[in-house]
């Protein structure tokens, strides 16, 4: 029945608006709390997308063959399901600088995943397109809505406008295809690819909804949006942008280039390579001068889409596989760093790199944490970002047999990473060697922080040091795509 | 067999008690010497279980698997390893039970027990290892745990300088062993000694004309441990080390071991197409006279013996060029029993003398110290080859196995002998006997019991280990042919050698009694040395150790100031100058310039936006 295929996604948006009714009868002093509710109930459906009523086994296609639900869709649902606790979690420790209307900023987080998790079984264009519009609406308002913060709504104005001008690139390219394919699924436009490949309205077409796509992970050009949106929306929000709207556009990256359109994948080659190594130097390079902390990480997450698309251009299992290995350990140190700063900045609402200067002398616990995180994003072994990099540099490199150009890319990337590791590590520095303001109270974290700090640094650890457990699910997950 | 696995807690409780020490109970200097004088006696009782129950056994489990390279932490049980096993627990643990009384007062006193037990263990590591690369891990353990015991009075400048020394004198020699490791392993493809010796056996050129370069690298690991020329310097001044430790490490142990790994690998050394043998032999036999020499002029007590033990090791390792790791051990076994006994004695002279360590500073010990005097005598005899002492037999064996092989290196290892009976009888006739020549001298006191006991301990061995069958049990392991001689046990033994090859017996003997004549007419009742008027710029150059130290430093100087003069200079404008600070500067400069793109303006974004796609296009569409 295709409708089971749907429970996860049903029951997450059941989930808000339920919130939503409950928010009713919840006093304005208990509607913090909900925020727990919600995270428990991502956590429930995140329990429940094991069971074998939503997970086939093998690769199904529903609904008149527009979802599919395979491994790699399971894949990307339990990560934006895992994502959405610990970034609810840091709602809950956010809430206070909210002014109103707490409630619907959870609700809004899980459409958004709903959104996110719809992306991730994507076969068809319409899908892909209501499933980023949900995805894209949401993540305007989640952005401005600190609305009594000029930082904020200036943000979610700059998002809203250039977010627009993306969509409609992408949906202009989406009826070029339709147009010259006559049909919205992937998986019949695929059985035209030979015909495809020589009409240049369609490779017009896919072109533009390379860039629709690129705009939500901020690939060079489109990643112009991303360090100011980064900086001016609420912390959760920059989490949740940075971890779940990103790997949601490489799901649909994925789906996209390896469902329907194949056989471009080999001619773009080049293309892809450019858009890579111009993505990794420039999120390196820009990042260095930055002072404030969530800035920087915007530029961070620019760098880090620059490496996952080594593994879209190698275009091989190894490469995909890399991805999704890249974007599990990606998960835990970007939510973890985001988490602290969301903690750290409540006093006074500045995320200077300056304030976190000290960190190691009052706090401890979150100094090593953002200070893990900061080392795995920077790919120091044994952390999970570690791992990451060097299996996506990997991929690329066994391209390089086939294609000398790979060298060049690869070299690139490791200036990328030598860079990374000045301003990752300026981080470090300030919280273990800066001195700090003396006047610092100690903060006291609340258990379900604790609870996802833990669960954060955990990850960034076990990922990293049991590389072959995630390699197993990923491998899986990788398989379902064609190659 | 459950009986075996008597191995892992005679090889880890010393461990096991120096973690405890070390993570514990370092606070109570009384319960941590006790913890690791118990883990001593429990790998010694061990050790005596194993050595009665079995001739041989292998454990092992696998610790590194990488592609070719497999390495198992191992516990090789054997001839070889069972009488080493004895040796090193057995005078290890009267070494710990000494340390309780010698040590008495110190600051560090946990410390020390900590630091003994982790040589404890190391050195039992290298003697159970079953391939060559646990072998390295255990001999730079060894290192590691020397380097804390000799600079355990780090306070002391000369103590710190001597540790130093030791660890890098003992590194370039690991350095060849190494090298020497991953020739055989790149020639035979295993590091197991089981594997190499019957790969060796079914093909012994399997190695060909490599096997001599092969052989003398993994020579260079015993060369640095086993002190012998020219990395020999490090041993005399690592006695600035607790005289305990001098026992433990420079008798009987740690010096052992470049000994110990060479009888081990002796398979290695004695194929065909090998010409290591002969260079062995001929570092050995010269270490051994240099060293004697050296001897013959030093007035520190410590130091004689020092130089003493280098000589000694020299004769073993001289024995195991001439083909003979039977001798070599059996003389190991004995000098370590005999040689700890002395060092014990001389730190209860030292003790009773307040520290004062020159020889001609005491005299008429014999009465104030009854119990010292009489041990140190034993000791004494024993090193210098009277029969019944044990020294007798395994020197003799020695003699024998030059005798057979090598004349020139055999009379060279006869006047040797004489050269130790003669330095020997001088530092017993100056120190024990005639007047006091000095007031510490006179008001000498025997020193407490848990020191005697240990002595009284050892003396026993000395004695006899002579006649207790340890050449029977050796020739299991390397075969009657290459043991050489002296089968028998007990009784039996007693006069073996001078029915065996009676030449070198009554040649040894003969030579005893020449050193203690010429040594009484030089010395008895002497107040000062009278060799240095007599011999002159020889009985210098004795004293002052034939300029060694002196050459090796300026050698050092020299090449090192021009290699960090021209490596600073790199450092400065090539690395820092133009590499860092180049690379940074174009970095920092070009992450500015990009940031001016991101001016926050809304317009400007969207232009950038479409340039951006439109170049996308171009290229993809028209350009590529």
């Amino acid at each position: 029945m295709s409708v089971s295929y749907l429970f996860l996604e049903i029951a997450v948006v059941l989930s808000g608006l339920g919130l939503l009714l409950v928010d009713l009868w919840t006093p304005a002093e208990h509607k913090r709390g909900l925020g727990y509710m919600a995270a428990g109930a991502a956590a429930l459906i995140l329990a429940f997308s094991f069971s074998k009523i939503v997970d086939p086994g093998v690769s199904v296609a529903a609904f008149g063959g527009s979802f599919t639900q395979d491994a790699l869709a399971l894949f990307f649902k339990r990560f934006f399901l895992l994502a959405a606790v610990l970034i609810l979690l840091m709602e809950v420790e956010f809430s206070d600088r909210i002014t109103a209307g707490i409630t619907e900023y959870y609700a809004l987080t899980l459409f958004a995943l709903a959104g996110m998790m719809v992306a991730a079984s994507v076969n068809d264009f319409a899908l892909l397109f209501v499933s980023l519009e949900l995805m894209a609406v949401t993540f305007y308002v989640l952005t401005s809505f600190q609305r009594t913060r000029l930082g904020s709504l200036e943000a979610g104005v700059k998002y809203l406008i250039l977010g627009a001008v993306s969509s409609a690139i992408l949906v202009y390219g989406i009826a070029l295809i339709y147009g010259s394919a006559g049909t919205m699924n992937f998986t019949k436009i695929a059985d035209k690819a030979e015909l495809l490949k020589e009409s240049k309205i369609a490779v017009f077409g896919f072109l533009l909804v390379l860039v629709g796509l690129g705009f939500k992970v901020a690939v060079v050009p489109m990643q112009i949006w991303a360090p100011d949106v980064y900086q001016g929306a609420p912390t959760p929000t920059s989490a949740f942008l940075a971890v779940g709207s990103k790997a949601a556009g490489f799901a649909l990256l994925l789906r996209v280039l390896h469902g329907a359109a194949p056989e471009l994948l080999l001619s773009w080659e080049r293309l892809l390579m450019i858009l890579s190594g111009l993505t990794i130097l420039y999120g390196s390079l820009c990042a260095i001068p930055q002072r404030n902390l969530k800035r920087l990480l915007g530029y961070s997450s620019i760098a880090n889409a620059g490496y996952l698309f080594l593994g879209i251009s190698a275009g091989t299992v190894a490469g995909v596989s890399a991805i999704l290995y890249y974007l599990a350990g990606y998960l835990f140190a970007v939510v973890a760093a985001f988490f602290v700063i969301c903690i750290v900045s409540k006093a006074n609402d500045s995320e200077d790199i300056s304030e976190f200067a000290g960190l190691s002398k009052h706090s401890p616990f979150l100094a090593s944490v953002l200070a893990l995180s900061m080392v795995s994003l920077a790919g120091v072994p044994p952390m999970a970002g570690f791992f990451g990099k060097f299996l996506l540099l990997k991929s690329a490199a066994e391209q390089a047999v086939s294609y000398p150009g790979y060298y060049v890319l690869l070299g690139v990337a490791i200036i990328g990473v030598v860079i990374s590791l000045y301003y990752y590590f300026e981080v470090v520095r300030a919280i273990y060697w800066s001195p700090g303001s003396q006047d610092r109270r100690v903060i006291i974290l609340s258990k379900p922080a604790k609870l996802a700090l833990w669960t954060c640094a955990a990850g960034m650890v076990l990922v990293g040091v049991f590389p072959n457990l995630v390699a197993r699910a990923t491998d899986a997950a990788a398989a379902a795509l064609k190659f | 067999m459950m009986l075996q696995h008597i191995a892992w807690i005679v090889l880890f409780a010393p461990l096991a008690a120096a973690a405890l020490i070390a993570l514990a109970t370092r606070r109570d200097d009384r319960l941590s010497a006790q913890i690791s004088i118990a883990a001593s006696a429990v790998a010694f009782a061990g050790s005596l279980i194993l050595f009665l129950a079995f001739d041989r056994f292998e454990l092992a489990w696998s610790w590194l698997n990488v592609g070719p390279l497999k390495v198992d932490l191992g516990f090789k049980f054997d001839a070889l390893s069972g009488l080493m096993l004895l040796v090193v627990t057995g005078v290890g643990t009267a070494i710990h039970v000494y340390s309780f009384g010698y040590m008495q007062g110190d600051r560090s006193f946990a410390r020390f027990f900590a630091s003994m037990s982790l040589f404890m263990f190391s050195m039992l590591g290298i003697v159970v290892s079953n391939n060559l690369a646990q072998m390295f891990v255990f001999w730079e353990l060894v290192g590691v745990s020397s380097y804390l015991l000799i600079g355990f009075w780090y306070e002391r400048p000369a103590a710190a300088d001597a540790s130093k020394k030791a660890f890098i004198a003992n590194r370039v020699g690991d350095f060849g062993f190494l090298l020497g490791i991953l020739m055989v392993w790149g020639l035979l493809g295993t590091v197991r000694f089981d594997e190499l010796e019957a790969r060796l056996r079914t093909d012994p050129g399997a190695m060909g004309a490599a096997a001599t370069v092969a052989g003398l690298l993994l020579f260079c690991g015993a060369v640095g441990k086993s002190a012998q020329f020219p990395l020999h310097v490090w041993l005399p001044d690592a006695m600035e080390g607790p005289t305990p430790v001098s026992a433990l490490i420079h008798a009987a142990t740690m010096v052992a071991a470049g000994v110990f790994m060479l009888c081990r690998v002796f398979f290695l050394l004695n194929v065909p197409d090998s010409s290591a043998l002969p260079v062995i032999a001929w570092i050995g036999g010269g270490t051994g006279l240099l060293a004697a020499l050296i001897a013959v002029q030093q007035d520190d007590i410590k130091r004689i013996l020092a130089y003493s033990t280098l000589s000694q090791l020299g004769m073993m390792v001289m024995a195991v060029g001439l083909g003979g790791p039977g001798p070599a051990m059996y003389h190991l076994v004995t000098h370590a029993f005999f040689k700890a006994l002395l060092f014990l004695g001389a730190g209860s002279v030292i003790h009773a003398m307040h520290h004062e360590q020159d020889i001609w500073k005491m005299g008429r010990l014999s009465q104030r110290l009854p119990v010292t005097c009489k041990t140190f005598l034993i000791g004494a005899l024993a090193l210098c080859g009277v029969p019944p002492f044990s020294g007798f037999y395994s020197k003799d064996a020695i003699l024998a196995q030059g005798f057979e092989h090598n004349t020139w290196l055999f009379l060279l290892a006869v006047f040797t002998a004489w050269l130790t009976t003669f330095y020997m009888s001088r530092l017993v006739i100056v120190a024990f006997f005639g007047g006091p020549k000095s007031s510490g001298a006179e008001e000498a006191h025997e020193s407490p019991g848990i020191m005697t006991s240990p002595l009284i301990f050892l003396a026993v061995p000395s004695v006899v280990a002579g006649i207790a069958g340890i050449p029977g049990r050796l020739s299991t392991q390397f075969g009657a042919a290459a043991e050489g001689a002296h089968g028998p046990a007990g009784f039996a033994a007693l006069f073996e050698p001078f029915s065996h090859s009676p030449l070198p017996a009554f040649l040894g003997l003969l030579v005893f009694m020449l050193g203690v004549a010429a040594a009484c007419s030089f010395y008895w009742g002497a107040k000062e040395d009278p060799l240095p008027s007599k011999l002159g710029w020889f009985a210098r150059a004795m004293k002052d150790r034939f300029y060694f130290d002196e050459i090796y430093s300026a050698l050092v100087r020299l090449t090192q100031e021009t290699i960090a003069t021209a490596a600073a200079w790199f450092d400065r404008w090539i690395l820092s100058g133009l590499m860092v600070r180049g690379a940074h500067g174009t970095t920092e400069l070009v992450g500015r310039a990009l940031r001016l793109a991101q001016t926050g303006n809304l317009q400007t974004y969207a232009l950038l936006l479409a340039f951006g796609v439109a170049w996308m296009l171009f290229y993809a569409l028209v350009a590529r």
